[in-house]
C-alpha cells in the first residue's frame, strides 16, 4: 500500500503536466474540431469542419505532399545513414571527426539547417552562382527551382541533411554494441560479404533503424517551420495549412485548422503504435 | 579429410606492443582433434581466427592439404569457426540458425528442412527447431551452434572454448558429444581452450601456447610426465622444482641423491615431480625416500594436500585422505618419490 | 574486419568520407559568409566587401537580438529546471519499479516525442487564452514542458534502471537518514544522468518554434522567431549572424558532453527533434 502510494506520488506531477497539457491539448482540439465548446456557448457538435476539409482539393494535395515529404526524406535518410554507418565503423581516424560532425549536426536546430539549404539551393544561392561561374546559366531564373518548389526538394534536402546523422548515430551505436562477431560467424558459415549484410547485419540493426525511422517520419510529417520556410505556397505542407487556417481572419476557419491538427495527431498515433510495437518486440516481451 | 599446416604464422595488432602470435609452426593431422591450450590472452583465439579467415596474418602461411588458403575469402575456405559465446542469430529460430549455412549455399528449402531435422537429432535436440535461441538453456545453445557448423560438412572445424561457462555435468555431456561427433565425421578439428583438463580429455594432441608462442606439442600425457620447462609444468599443476645437478642418472639436490629415469638430461637443472606422484612411505630404506616434517595439512575432499619440509626445501604433495589420517602438524614422516615420476628441466 | 581490402575499396571509403564531411558542414558555410558580407549579389561566388556590420547590429541594443537571446536562454533554463524537478521522480518510478499500468504510463510519456507540437498546441491555445497564459513568458515555459519533460523522464528512467537500490539500503543501515541518503548516495550516483537530461531539455526547448509562436502569440519573441522573421524578410546578413548565435549553445553543450554522448543511442534520440 505504502509502495503504491510512493510510486503514485513520484509519477503524479509528470502525469499531471503531460496529461493536462498534452492530452488536454489533444482533447480540446478534438472538441473544437467538432465546433463543440459549451464554455463559450457552442453546445451543438457538428461535422462541418471535417466535411469542409475532406471536400477540399487543397487538403488532399497538402496531405499527399506531407506524406511525400516524410516518406521520401525518411527513406533517403535511412539508406544514406546505413551506408555512412557501414563506412564509419571501418574507419579509424576519420571516424572520430565524422562522429563529432554527426553529433554537432544533431545540435543544430532544424531552422538553421533550413536557412542554410535556402542559401545553398535557391535560384540566387551558392550552387546557382557556381553554375553561373561555369557558364551553365546566365540568369538566376534559369537555375532549377529546388526550393519553394512543388516537389518539396528543398524540404527533403534539409531533412536528409539533418536526419542522416541522427539515424546514423543510432545505427552506428547499434553496430558497435553488436561487434563484428555475428558477421564473422556468418562468413565462416559460408555467407558472402553481401549475404552477411543482407541476412545478418540488416536483421540485427532493423529494430533500431525502424524505430529511428518512425521518429523521423513523424517529425517530418508534423514540423511547421521547415516547410513554412522552404515550401511552395500551394500546395503547402499539412502543418503549414493548419497554421494558415488557424490564423485566418475568418474565425470560421478555426475548426478546420483543429480538424487538420487532429488528422496529424491520428497519423502520428499510428506511428506511435508502430514505435511501441517495435520497442516491445526488441525488449523481448 | 584435410591436413592443416600453420607455417611461421605471425600476427601483430596495429598499435599493440609485441606480437599476439609469433612464428607459430603447427600441423593438424588429417582427421585428428588437436587442442590449442593456453591462458587467456595468449593468442590462441587469434590463431583460430586467422585459420578461419576472419583475421589477416602479418606473416607466415596457412595451408590446407599443401595449398595456401590465405587469399581465400572466409566463406570459401571450408573451415568453420564456432565462437565461444555461440552467437546464435537472435532473430532466427533454431532451425533457421542451423540451416543458415545451407541457405547461403542456395540449397533447396525442403532439403534444408530435412538436413536440419537430422542434424538436431545428432546433437540431441530433436523437435526444438521452432524455438527461438533465447528460449534455450546455455548447454542447448552450444549444441545448436555446433549443429550449425557441422551441417555444412566443413573440412576443418574450429571450436573456440566449447566448454567454458558450463556447469560440471553439462560439461561432461558436451565433451562426450564433441568427441563422438568428431570421431563419427572424421573432421580435422582444432579446439581452443584455457582448461588443461578439457584439452587432455578431448584431444589426440595438445599444443600449449604461452605469450603468443608454442611451448610444447604432443600427446596429453607428455605434459604431465615430461614437461619441457617450468611454465609448462606449472600450467599443468606442477608444484615442485628443486635445483641440483644430475650426474650418471642420479640427481644431487637438497633432498639427497635421487635416482632418475632413463633419458633424463645431465648437468645442472631442476628436478620436478607432480604433487600426486609423491607417496608417504612406511619404512626408510627404499630408493628415493627422504625424511620430512609436515608443515601444513589441508583437506580437499577427494585428496589431502600436504606441505612438507625436508632439509630446508619445501615439497607439496597430494595424497589420498586415508593416507594422511594419522598425520598432524609438525609430525615426522617419510616420503617416497617414484623413479618414473621424476623429470629434469632447466 | 574480415578479409583484406583492395586499394579501390580504400579509395572509395576515403572519397565517401570526404563527401560526408563536406555535405555535413556545407549548409553552415553560406550562413557564416553572409554574416560578414556587405552586399553579396548574384553571381558573385564571394562577397565583394567584408564587414562586421551585421554582427555589430545584431549585438547592439536596438536590434532586439540580444533581448531575444536572453529571453530564449531564460525560457530554456526555466523549462529545464521544471522538467528536472518533475522528471527525476517520475524517472525513478519507471526505472526502478514495476507496477500495474506501467505500460500506459510509458505510452503517455513516449507520445509527445512522436506526436508533433502543432497537433496539440492549437487545442491548447484556447485553454491558455481562458487562463490568461497566452502571450506570456510563463505560458511559453509551460508549453515547452510538453517536449522537454519526456526526454528527461526517459534519460532518468535509463539512469535509475542501472541504479542499485542496495547502496541506499546500505547507507540507511549505516545510520543515514532518508535525506542524508539522498544527498550523499543517490544524488552523486544520478548526477551525471541529470546533467545529460538537463542539457537535452535545454536544447529541445531552445529549438522550439511552433509552440512558442502559437502560445506566445508573436509577443514572446524568442531567437528562432526572430531568426525566421529575418530569414523571410531577406536580411541575409543579419540572418547569418543570428543563425551563428543560435547554434552556439548546442556547440558548447556538445563540447562539454562529447564523451558521455558517444555511443549513447538512447540519449541521442533526445536530439532528434531539436
Amino acid at each position: 500500500m505504502y509502495r503504491h502510494l510512493k510510486i503514485t506520488l513520484m509519477l503524479l506531477p509528470a502525469l499531471a503536466v503531460l496529461g493536462g497539457l498534452f492530452l488536454g491539448g489533444l482533447f480540446l482540439g478534438l472538441m473544437r474540431s467538432f465546433n463543440y465548446m459549451p464554455v463559450i456557448g457552442l453546445t451543438r457538435p457538428s461535422m462541418d469542419a471535417y466535411l469542409a476539409i475532406f471536400s477540399d482539393r487543397e487538403f488532399y494535395r497538402s496531405f499527399l505532399l506531407s506524406i511525400h515529404i516524410s516518406f521520401t526524406s525518411t527513406l533517403i535518410s535511412c539508406v544514406l545513414a546505413v551506408g555512412a554507418a557501414l563506412l564509419l565503423r571501418r574507419l579509424h581516424l576519420g571516424r572520430t571527426v565524422i562522429t563529432f560532425l554527426f553529433q554537432l549536426n544533431l545540435t543544430v536546430p532544424h531552422l538553421v539547417g533550413a536557412i542554410g539549404i535556402l542559401y545553398l539551393f535557391s535560384q540566387s544561392g551558392v550552387f546557382a552562382r557556381l553554375a553561373a561561374e561555369m557558364d551553365l546559366i546566365s540568369r538566376p531564373a534559369e537555375f532549377p527551382a529546388l526550393v519553394f518548389d512543388p516537389y518539396a526538394i528543398g524540404i527533403i534536402l534539409q531533412y536528409v541533411w539533418k536526419e542522416v546523422p541522427f539515424i546514423g548515430v543510432i545505427v552506428l551505436a547499434n553496430m558497435q554494441t553488436m561487434g563484428h562477431d555475428y558477421e564473422a560467424v556468418a562468413r565462416s558459415l559460408g555467407a558472402t560479404r553481401w549475404q552477411g549484410f543482407r541476412y545478418v547485419l540488416l536483421p540485427l540493426i532493423w529494430p533500431g533503424l525502424l524505430s529511428a525511422s518512425v521518429i523521423v517520419f513523424a517529425f517530418a510529417f508534423g514540423a511547421y517551420e521547415i516547410p513554412a520556410l522552404l515550401g511552395a505556397h500551394y500546395p503547402a505542407a499539412l502543418p503549414v495549412l493548419a497554421h494558415r487556417k488557424y490564423t485566418d481572419v475568418d474565425l470560421a476557419a478555426r475548426p478546420e485548422a483543429m480538424a487538420l491538427a487532429i488528422v496529424i495527431a491520428v497519423l502520428s498515433a499510428v506511428m506511435l503504435a508502430i514505435y511501441i510495437r517495435i520497442s516491445r518486440r526488441r525488449n523481448g516481451c | 579429410m584435410t591436413r592443416v599446416v600453420l607455417d611461421q604464422l605471425c600476427k601483430t595488432y596495429s598499435g599493440a606492443h609485441g606480437a599476439a602470435v609469433s612464428q607459430l609452426d603447427l600441423t593438424l593431422d588429417s582427421g585428428t582433434m588437436t587442442a590449442l591450450l593456453g591462458p587467456s590472452g595468449c593468442g590462441k583465439t587469434t590463431t583460430m581466427k586467422m585459420i578461419a579467415g576472419l583475421l589477416d596474418p602479418t606473416g607466415g602461411d596457412i595451408r590446407f592439404d599443401d595449398r595456401s588458403i590465405l587469399r581465400d575469402a572466409p566463406e570459401a575456405r571450408g573451415a568453420v569457426m564456432v565462437f565461444q559465446d555461440h552467437l546464435l542469430f537472435p532473430y532466427l529460430t533454431v532451425a533457421g540458425n542451423v540451416g543458415f549455412g545451407l541457405k547461403m549455399r542456395s540449397v533447396a528449402p525442403d532439403e534444408i528442412a530435412h538436413r536440419v531435422g537430422e542434424m538436431l537429432e545428432k546433437v540431441q535436440l530433436p523437435g526444438l527447431g521452432q524455438r527461438m535461441p533465447g528460449a534455450l538453456s546455455g548447454g542447448q545453445q552450444r549444441r545448436v551452434a555446433l549443429a550449425r557448423a557441422l551441417i555444412i560438412k566443413p573440412d576443418v572445424l574450429l571450436l573456440d572454448e566449447p566448454l567454458s561457462n558450463l556447469d560440471a555435468h553439462l560439461r561432461m555431456d558436451m565433451r562426450d558429444l564433441i568427441r563422438s561427433l568428431q570421431a563419427e565425421t572424421g573432421i580435422t578439428t582444432l579446439v581452443v581452450t584455457h582448461d588443461q583438463e578439457d584439452a587432455v580429455v578431448l584431444a589426440d594432441r595438445v599444443a600449449l601456447m604461452l605469450d603468443g608462442q608454442l611451448r610444447q606439442v604432443g600427446p596429453p600425457r607428455m605434459f604431465f610426465r615430461r614437461p619441457v620447462d617450468e611454465a609448462t609444468a606449472r600450467f599443468f599443476g606442477g608444484r615442485n622444482f628443486i635445483p641440483g645437478t644430475c650426474r650418471c642418472g642420479v640427481f644431487d639436490c637438497a633432498l639427497g641423491p635421487l635416482q632418475l629415469p632413463q633419458g633424463a638430461r645431465t648437468g645442472p637443472g631442476r628436478v620436478t615431480f607432480r604433487p600426486e606422484a609423491l607417496r608417504l612411505a612406511a619404512s626408510g630404506n627404499g630408493r628415493n625416500t627422504v625424511r620430512a616434517t609436515v608443515t601444513e595439512i589441508t583437506y580437499l575432499g577427494t585428496q589431502t594436500r600436504l606441505r612438507l619440509m625436508s632439509n630446508g626445501t619445501e615439497v607439496e604433495a597430494l595424497v589420498p585422505p586415508t593416507d594422511a589420517d594419522g598425520l598432524k602438524h609438525g609430525a615426522q614422516t617419510l616420503i617416497h618419490l617414484p623413479v618414473p615420476a621424476l623429470w629434469v628441466i632447466d | 574486419m574480415i578479409g583484406g581490402d583492395g586499394i579501390w575499396a580504400r579509395w572509395f571509403r576515403t572519397l565517401t568520407c570526404l563527401f560526408l564531411l563536406v555535405w555535413l558542414s556545407l549548409p553552415m558555410v553560406p550562413l557564416a559568409i553572409w554574416s560578414f558580407a556587405h552586399g553579396w549579389f548574384f553571381p558573385d561566388i564571394l562577397p565583394q566587401e567584408w564587414t562586421l556590420e551585421a554582427w555589430r547590429h545584431a549585438l547592439s541594443d536596438k536590434s532586439g537580438v540580444l533581448d531575444a537571446l536572453w529571453l530564449t536562454v531564460g525560457i530554456a533554463l526555466a523549462a529545464t529546471a521544471l522538467s528536472i524537478l518533475i522528471g527525476v521522480p517520475a524517472g525513478r518510478a519507471l526505472g526502478m519499479h514495476r507496477f500495474r499500468g506501467k505500460a500506459v504510463v510509458e505510452i503517455m510519456i513516449m507520445a509527445p516525442i512522436i506526436v508533433p507540437g502543432i497537433a496539440v498546441v492549437l487545442g491548447l491555445h484556447s485553454v491558455f487564452i481562458w487562463m490568461g497564459l497566452t502571450n506570456t513568458v510563463s505560458g511559453v515555459i509551460l508549453v515547452h514542458l510538453i517536449p522537454t519533460l519526456p526526454y528527461v523522464i526517459l534519460v532518468m528512467a535509463g539512469v535509475f534502471a542501472n541504479h542499485d537500490p542496495a547502496f541506499e539500503a546500505q547507507a540507511r543501515s549505516l545510520g543515514a537518514s532518508a535525506f542524508q541518503t539522498f544527498r550523499c548516495v543517490t544524488l552523486p550516483a544520478i548526477l551525471p544522468g541529470i546533467i545529460v537530461g538537463a542539457l537535452f531539455a535545454f536544447l529541445v526547448s531552445w529549438s522550439q518554434y511552433i509552440l512558442t509562436l502559437i502560445i506566445g502569440g508573436g509577443r514572446v519573441a524568442t531567437l528562432p522567431l526572430v531568426l525566421f522573421n529575418f530569414a523571410t524578410s531577406g536580411r541575409n546578413d543579419l540572418t547569418g549572424a543570428i543563425g551563428m548565435l543560435y547554434i552556439l549553445p548546442g556547440l558548447l553543450i556538445l563540447l562539454i558532453t562529447a564523451r558521455q554522448l558517444s555511443g549513447c543511442a538512447g540519449a541521442v534520440g533526445g536530439l532528434g527533434r531539436v
